[in-house]
């Protein structure tokens, strides 16, 4: 029986060649697309998740209550993690934590790896396995712990363990020894470094001279809560720990006017799952977790599937009047209705299982460019497990159980005699068919919106006037064994004289992320008439404001004939309202108590960090021999590649061997959009897939509509109906679909744009254009489909299509 | 064998009954063979249908064997019907997507009947038909005399009490249909019951009873 099921499943497919074709052909492209986005989605919902006591493992952070509202914050200061575990109960093991980057050098080669110092409690919280050697890394100040991979490439085939190797801290050499050699770190992991060392083996300006103290905050804190003890429990505990150790702040705050949290507290600590830390969004000062990307992309996911279904299901209940002799026939042989829906069934299987291996092995076969396009390690290495072959094995059952389930239902349900007679009530089908289309159509419309919508987001923000100049400019982290001071002396004497060289400038941040992918943000809060003023802070070299364009609107810049100018300060229009006094260029600020700054200029608001952020205060102090960590230089604007080589040049001259991670800072930024370009690419993708099956779709069945009317067009062509008007006939019934759809899905588009949109305080504006143009997009699509086959129809001789009747 | 009383049957159109059966009785005793005439749209192949448990009728009284049809769920009228009556049609309506041996084959493959057994019987009825030689060809490649004859063998397979034949040779020519007539007259000395509805008086006048249908009545006995 099944066997005979399976040879008439079999010859009925390869009877409708075309629309076997275009299913498996639709349904192979949906799961393939369907399988990737999974993964990517399943890869990001995976992270951290590996650490065996994930569900005990936190992060501490802590809400601050300032006067102009609650900001969150992960920085600790020194003391904060020892103190927290003797004087809060709950703390099972704490390990402070600060990422960050080393020179590392054995003998003549030097290399720049990921560092992590931490506690040796970090390698009992976390679930990083000890391969070889000590298995409580780095607990000796002169220890150090390397991955596996990176051990080989620093050692190659020598044993690294027990191999010394030495570190640059404050200027010298510092010699190390490896004592134990991790497993790799697994991809789905937040916490990223190649080579990891004790906390206090931190330079004099991160450990050193904070030892004790409450005022400076520089890394970050995890904690495993002891079992038993819930999150908030914990939290609440924490406020006796706040209050004593924070007294200073807090008071200062309670000065200030702050309005305290609904806990009563100026500051509360509080606790994120690690399991979170991937989703974590900074949001009114709390830390909110939200998954909403790659549900997002698992919901993409779904709705391809979904319009392939809807293919599927529409073709083939279209097709059954073309079998309604068979059902009959088979009935009167004595077919039972459950004989029958399985027959059906068994086709529909038959070409699931067909799609799904396709689908499967078109997922394999793109698993790279995927994993390039879209920046991602997701692979199915990462993601196999019970689960998710489970549930992917139960989506893949679901799906064909509905999809194919519902035609063959339909079709065994047949009474004997309508069927044998050919009749069937197809005003039903229809509308349900309608109905499925506009869905569909409705989605793809959803998806192009969104993608016009990002891209021109995009677009703008890469657009956008920064207020600094990011085409002539090149940044270059200052990663070499020589002092930054004189290596920025050293590239001057180099450089000067060329033509194409115009100012040469140094500062202790970047503007937007650099090829070393290091950002950070140091902020200092200081009593200014009175009151706490927060301000972030900025060391530059001469002609920093110079080299990268800053537009001066009020007094100023540091003046190198000008001894004195390293007590002054350029700050920005942010600050200068922060300060509010009348006449800024005259004022002081203390920022350290026993030295008075000099406000010696105002420059106009740039954007300093990242676009999705407001301008904040900045401060602009002149220090050229402080630890400034990235070289800028400003070129002409003719032969800028010229121009970028003659700068690595000299670099590569002054540090041989330290590699050259220059770049432009257009380049930088468009670094910092990588989230939306990413999800510029993924959602385009999905509306490209999607409009494309829902064409596949449209085509079937106009396909179908027209070889069912063909006796009708030949009548009205012997009546009289010209080319044109038969097929605006055949075409319109569908395009009114179409319609339709736009009609539902723009509002649904304007609104999910508009609050997506509301995360860039520099946002475009949204307009009917994009949505209309949107909508043309998926007509014009729908009337090239339908347009196939309706004008061939039109054309035909109608005393052919008469006799065939 | 089979009997029905005072059977009516309509449809309503535009609040008027229209009847497509009106107050029929017929009695067919076991080994008859009766032929059904009358003109189109005279009922016949309603009546057919009715007795086939295809169709409802709307009052009367239906008995099988002695079974109440009128008084059976569907299911079960489906079952007897599937035991006892095999059905011929005007258009053969064979499946087309299976050959000539698949054809056959597939009512047993309904009824569940084993491999073996399933093969000697279609090997017995395509010897006994002369068509063991095309039983591996494709209805679209058989004359029409030919697909009628495989029609035939289908109905015949599982070995009906009763042979239901609406218009059997309608679409064929006149030699062809002289063959399924003396095929049907054959059949009949063997035992089985046929009823046949049909438009020409030498194909009625192979039965051994003849009516005649107007209106959803029988006119003469």
């Amino acid at each position: 029986m099944i066997k005979n099921y399976f040879k008439i499943a079999w010859r009925s497919l390869w009877k409708e060649k075309t629309f076997t074709f275009l299913n498996v052909f639709g349904l192979s492209v949906a799961f393939g697309a369907a399988i990737l986005l999974s993964i990517y989605s399943l890869f990001e919902l995976s992270f951290n998740k590996f650490h065996e006591n994930a569900d005990n493992i936190f992060q501490v952070y802590h809400t601050e209550y300032t006067p102009k509202g609650p900001e969150a914050g992960i920085a600790n200061p020194v003391p904060f993690a020892s103190a927290l575990k003797e004087e809060v109960p709950g703390v099972e093991k704490i390990t402070r934590f600060s990422s960050g980057g080393v020179l590392v050098s054995i003998g003549e080669n030097q290399v720049h790896l990921q560092s992590a110092f931490v506690d040796p409690e970090f390698f009992a919280i976390f679930t990083f396995p000890v391969l070889k050697g000590d298995e409580n890394p780095v607990s000796g100040k002169s220890e150090v712990a390397l991955t596996e991979k990176v051990a080989k490439t620093l050692f190659g085939n020598e044993t690294a363990l027990g191999n010394s190797l030495n570190i640059f801290i404050d200027g010298q050499e510092v010699p190390f020894t490896v004592t134990s050699i991790i497993k790799d770190l697994p991809v789905e992991s937040n916490i990223e470094f190649d080579i990891a060392l004790n906390f206090t083996s931190q330079n004099e300006h991160a450990y050193g001279r904070n030892v004790g103290r409450w005022d400076n905050s520089n890394h970050e804190v995890y904690m495993q809560l002891v079992e038993g003890i819930s999150p908030t429990q914990f939290e609440n505990s924490t406020r006796d720990f706040s209050n004593l150790h924070y007294a200073n702040d807090i008071s200062n705050a309670k000065r200030d006017g702050a309005q305290p949290g609904k806990e009563g507290q100026y500051i509360q600590q509080r606790l994120l799952s690690v399991k979170n830390l991937n989703f974590a969004e900074i949001g009114n000062g709390e830390i909110t977790v939200n998954r909403t990307y790659p549900y997002l992309i698992l919901g993409i996911a779904f709705l391809i599937l979904f319009i392939a279904s809807v293919n599927f299901i529409n073709m083939n209940i279209a097709k059954s009047s073309q079998r309604l002799r068979e059902i009959g026939m088979r009935k009167t042989l004595g077919a039972g209705r459950a004989q029958l829906f399985f027959q059906f069934w068994g086709e529909s299987i038959l070409v699931f299982i067909g799609a799904i291996s396709l689908g499967l092995l078109l997922a394999k076969l793109l698993m790279e460019p995927f994993q390039t396009l879209f920046n991602t390690r997701a692979s199915f290495e990462n993601v196999i497990s019970f689960w998710s072959i489970f549930s992917f094995i139960s989506a893949v059952a679901l799906i064909t159980f509905i999809a194919g389930g519902y035609p063959a239902l339909l079709l065994s349900k047949l009474g004997t005699l309508k069927a044998l007679k050919g009749k069937i009530n197809l005003n039903g089908g229809n509308r349900l068919r309608n109905t499925l289309i506009v869905i569909q159509f409705s989605i793809a419309i959803l998806l192009i919106s969104g993608t016009l919508v990002l891209w021109n987001q995009l677009q703008f923000m890469r657009n956008k006037d920064l207020g600094f100049n990011k085409e002539q400019v090149i940044s270059f982290p200052l990663n070499g064994k020589k002092d930054d001071f004189r290596t920025m002396q050293l590239l001057r004497n180099e450089l000067q004289n060329k033509p194409e060289i115009i100012n040469i400038s140094a500062s202790n941040n970047i503007l937007g992320i650099g090829k070393d992918h290091s950002t950070t943000s140091s902020i200092i809060g200081f009593e200014h008439q009175g009151r706490v003023v927060k301000t972030n802070i900025l060391m530059v070299d001469y002609e920093y404001p110079e080299t990268v364009d800053l537009e001066l609107i009020n007094g100023r810049s540091f003046d190198a004939s000008r001894p004195s100018d390293t007590l002054s300060v350029i700050i920005n229009e942010a600050m200068a309202r922060e300060l509010n006094e009348k006449e800024i260029l005259s004022s002081n600020i203390a920022i350290d108590d026993s030295l008075q700054y000099t406000i010696i200029g105002v420059v106009k608001d740039y954007n300093f960090q990242s676009i999705d952020k407001e301008i904040e205060p900045l401060t602009i102090f002149l220090k050229p021999k402080w630890n400034l960590r990235y070289g800028y230089v400003k070129v002409a604007s003719q032969n800028l590649n010229n121009s970028f080589n003659e700068v690595k040049l000299a670099w590569n001259k002054i540090e041989p061997n330290a590699e050259f991670l220059g770049s432009f800072l257009d380049e930088n930024i468009n670094r910092t959009l990588e989230k939306e370009r990413n999800m510029t690419t993924m959602i385009t993708s999905g509306s490209v897939i999607a409009i494309i099956l829902s064409c596949v779709g449209l085509f079937a069945i106009s396909l179908l509509v027209v070889s069912q009317r063909r006796k009708e067009i030949g009548i009205r062509k012997i009546v009289g109906a010209s080319v044109g008007k038969i097929t605006v006939m055949l075409t319109s019934d569908f395009l009114k679909l179409v319609g339709i759809a736009f009609v539902i899905a723009t509002p649904i588009a304007w609104y999910f744009s508009d609050e997506w949109l509301k995360n860039y305080p520099y946002r475009m504006e949204l307009n009917i254009w994009i949505f209309l143009f949107a909508g043309i997009l998926a007509i014009g699509f729908a009337i090239f489909t339908i347009s196939f086959r309706t004008i061939k129809a039109a054309m035909q001789n109608p005393v052919k299509s008469l006799r065939a009747e | 064998m089979l009997k029905l009383n005072h059977i009516y049957k309509w449809v309503k159109s535009g609040g008027r009954r229209i009847f497509l059966l009106n107050d029929l009785s017929l009695n067919v005793e076991q080994g008859e063979f009766l032929s059904i005439m009358g003109p189109s749209g005279s009922g016949k192949s309603t009546l057919l249908n009715v007795i086939a448990m295809l169709d409802d009728f709307d009052e009367g009284e239906y008995y099988f064997e002695d079974e109440a049809i009128h008084n059976l769920k569907s299911k079960k009228r489906t079952d007897i019907f599937n035991q006892n009556i095999g059905f011929i049609f005007q258009a053969y309506h064979l499946l087309d997507d299976l050959t000539v041996y698949e054809n056959i084959e597939t009512p047993l493959l309904y009824k569940k009947v084993k491999s073996s057994e399933r093969k000697a019987l279609v090997a017995d009825i395509l010897d006994r038909f002369n068509i063991v030689g095309k039983k591996d060809l494709f209805p679209h490649q058989l004359s029409g005399g030919q697909q009628q004859l495989v029609g035939i063998a289908r109905a015949l397979i599982i070995k009906p009490k009763l042979i239901l034949a609406d218009e059997p040779t309608g679409n064929l020519n006149s030699k062809q249909s002289d063959e399924i007539m003396q095929l049907f007259k054959e059949l009949n000395q063997e035992g089985v019951t046929i009823i046949q509805a049909s438009h020409s008086e030498s194909n009625a006048a192979y039965g051994s009873r003849i009516i005649n249908l107007l209106d959803g009545s029988v006119q003469k006995s």
